[in-house]
């Protein structure tokens, strides 16, 4: 403890050489805990997907719809409950938003406000999805008005929305757009995702009734998936396989899958992230490692006479080595600290953000992690060892007559 | 019994394949409250034999023991803890840590003790005392003139109260005032406070200040070196 001042005052030395090389740490570990946040909110994703669902997709890709004389057959299957129609409608707030003259073709989509809707088919899709929870009397309303809609909590606070007011969509999706224009929708009510029952729930996508998706494009369109409740969740892929095979062969096989193994498809169609974030995480840590350990070299350096003179003092090599790794090490701390603290800061403002807001909210538990957060504070301390290793070790191994020599 | 005693010590240095012997066959005896400067040309070996005494340099031969330790056969960590208990070494740069005011730096060796830090600060004080820069207890390194930097350094090197004081050349880097004061200084540390010191120099009214004199040529100490210095 008694050596703290010491070590602080030798990083005042060159105060900017050290500022930078704290920066450059903070922004090592500040890249590192956001993509790892990202990469673990995709792993989540992933794996929370309810087991008692499947999705059933064209085998190809989901780009192509399913005919949607495909609901009755697959409903058809052993150990089926129930099947419900949910297609991504992929609509966006035209610029003028809420207002009738956007009806006009060549609005441009909002794409900073982008959020999910799905077009789906209401009772089956609401009665297999219990962690929605609508109020009866709003349910209600949505099943007896065809424009009618059901947002999430979230998208309510985002926009400012409640029952009865209106807005306009328009899908970027060509089979879903209209000569007329947006789909007008009127709120008809707010759900709330119990995130305890279902952790992967959204509380930020809009529901709206697929037939009038359907009617609305001339009834030329076909489903884009259908989920699938399990009567058994331990025969899922019996049943998966039992859907699969009615379709064998036809102009549109399917793929069924659980929901987890359907959200992992998704977001892999985005490309292979984690290999690019661990890719660039790897190459910042390692330049990082290579700018620091300059930067300790230099400092240890042009400070050769006055670790001679320590060690004169009686200051032991294992003492002097110390002192060095006490330098790295706090230089290490401040930076990991800043930088945990600007990635905090940013995956605590992105849910709100606009545009990336929107999909960032879409993923489970997303949020700085303790185990992220470990991650970060062990790679800037196990960087600052490392890029202090060498100086110091060469300072421990030094002999006092020839740093006095060379001086 | 001496406080240092330097016997057949060989000091050699390898350059390649060549063999440069630097001390040859040294015998020094230095009694306890003695005051002896060690004098001779560039390259005759002086600063060697001091870093030997001081033990930050280990010979190839011979014994070097400082108040009763063969310091040569101690190893690195203790020698290292034995230099901060029994030896100040002064130099002729001063080496201050720039970073560090008078007090801090002269604190710098009390680190290595278990004494409080209050206890610290007082003892450091104290020997910014004895050196009469007590009103330069905050000022850094770049602040003080060359005279004070060496006074500062002498107080660092004091303040462990070791049994022997060895300097490199400590007037070396400063005007012929300065000079005059450090070595008053360095009288009055012997004198009234019974420090042994070895002391190399080149300066001739230096070296007078010694009670006595050794002159090493080429390795070697000169016989009739021992010329008692006028009181």
């Amino acid at each position: 403890m008694k050596f703290i001042p010491f070590v602080l005052k030798h990083l005042r030395r060159n105060w900017v050489r050290t500022t930078s090389t704290i920066l450059a740490m903070a922004v090592c570990i500040f890249l590192f805990c956001t993509l790892r946040t990202f990469l673990r909110a995709m792993d989540d994703a992933r794996e929370l997907g309810n087991v008692t669902r499947l999705v059933t997709r064209h085998r190809v890709s989901l780009v192509y719809n399913v005919p949607l004389s495909y609901e009755g057959r697959i409903g058809q299957v052993p150990g089926v409950k129930r099947v419900a129609n949910s297609t991504w409608f992929g609509g966006s707030l035209p610029v003028k938003k809420e207002s009738q003259d956007t009806k006009g073709p060549g609005d441009a989509p909002d794409f900073s406000k982008f959020f999910t809707n799905l077009a789906v088919e209401a009772e089956p899709y609401f009665a297999m999805h219990p962690e929605l929870k609508i109020p009866e009397d709003e349910m209600q309303a949505f099943r007896q008005d065809q424009r009618g809609c059901i947002i999430g909590r979230g998208l309510a606070k985002q926009f400012g929305w409640k029952a009865g007011d209106t807005f306009f969509l328009e899908s970027f999706i060509p089979p879903y757009r209209r000569r007329e224009g947006a789909f007008e929708f009127i709120v008809k009510g707010v759900y709330d995702a119990d995130l305890v029952r279902e952790p992967a729930a959204d509380n930020s996508v809009m529901y709206f009734h697929y037939k009038y998706l359907y009617e609305g494009t001339g009834q030329r369109i076909a489903a884009g998936t259908y989920v699938v409740e399990l009567e058994d969740p331990t025969k899922a892929a019996t049943v998966a396989r039992a859907v699969d095979e009615l379709f064998d062969n036809s102009d549109a096989e399917t793929k069924t899958e659980t929901e987890a193994a359907f959200r992992a498809d998704f977001l892999s169609m985005i490309g292979n992230l984690a290999l690019l974030f661990n890719s660039i995480g790897m190459a910042v840590i390692f330049t990082i490692l290579l700018v620091t350990a300059n930067t300790m070299s230099m400092a240890v350096r042009e400070r050769r006479t006055e670790i001679a003179v320590l060690k004169t003092l009686g200051f032991s090599s294992g003492q002097v080595m110390g002192l060095i790794l006490a330098e790295a090490l706090t230089i290490g701390v401040l930076g990991g600290g800043l930088g945990l603290g600007l990635s905090a800061l940013l995956i605590n403002a992105l849910p709100s953000a606009p545009g990336i807001g929107t999909m960032v909210r879409g993923f489970p538990n997303f949020g700085l992690h303790w185990q992220v957060t470990s991650l970060g504070v062990s790679i800037a301390l196990l960087l600052a060892l490392a890029a202090g290793f060498l100086p110091a070790l060469g300072a421990y191994r030094s002999r006092i007559v020839d740093m006095l020599r060379q001086a | 019994m001496a406080m240092v005693d330097v016997q057949q010590v060989r000091k050699v240095y390898r350059r390649d394949s060549q063999e440069i012997t630097v001390l040859d066959g040294i015998d020094l005896q230095v009694p306890e409250g003695e005051f002896v400067a060690l004098m001779g040309p560039s390259g005759s070996g002086k600063t060697t034999l001091l870093n030997l005494i001081a033990g930050i340099d280990r010979p190839t031969s011979g014994k070097v023991i400082v108040a009763g330790t063969d310091v040569a056969q101690l190893s690195e960590s203790a020698l290292a803890g034995w230099r901060s208990h029994n030896v100040g070494f002064i130099f002729q740069f001063y080496n201050l840590i720039p970073v560090l005011n008078a007090t801090d730096n002269v604190e710098l060796p009390l680190l290595l003790t278990n004494l409080s830090k209050k206890d610290r600060r007082e003892r450091a004080l104290t020997a910014l005392k004895v050196v009469g820069l007590a009103d330069r207890a905050r000022h850094y390194p770049r602040q003080l003139s060359g005279g004070q930097e060496q006074r500062v350094a002498i107080a660092r090197a004091i303040v462990t109260d070791p049994v022997v004081l060895v300097a490199d050349e400590p007037t070396g880097d400063l005007d012929a005032k300065s000079a005059h004061e450090i070595l008053d200084l360095m009288g009055s540390l012997n004198r009234d406070f019974k420090k042994t010191i070895v002391m190399v120099t080149h300066d001739p009214r230096a070296a007078e200040r010694a009670h006595t004199q050794r002159h090493l040529e080429k390795g070697v100490l000169a016989t009739n070196g021992g010329q008692p210095a006028a009181h």
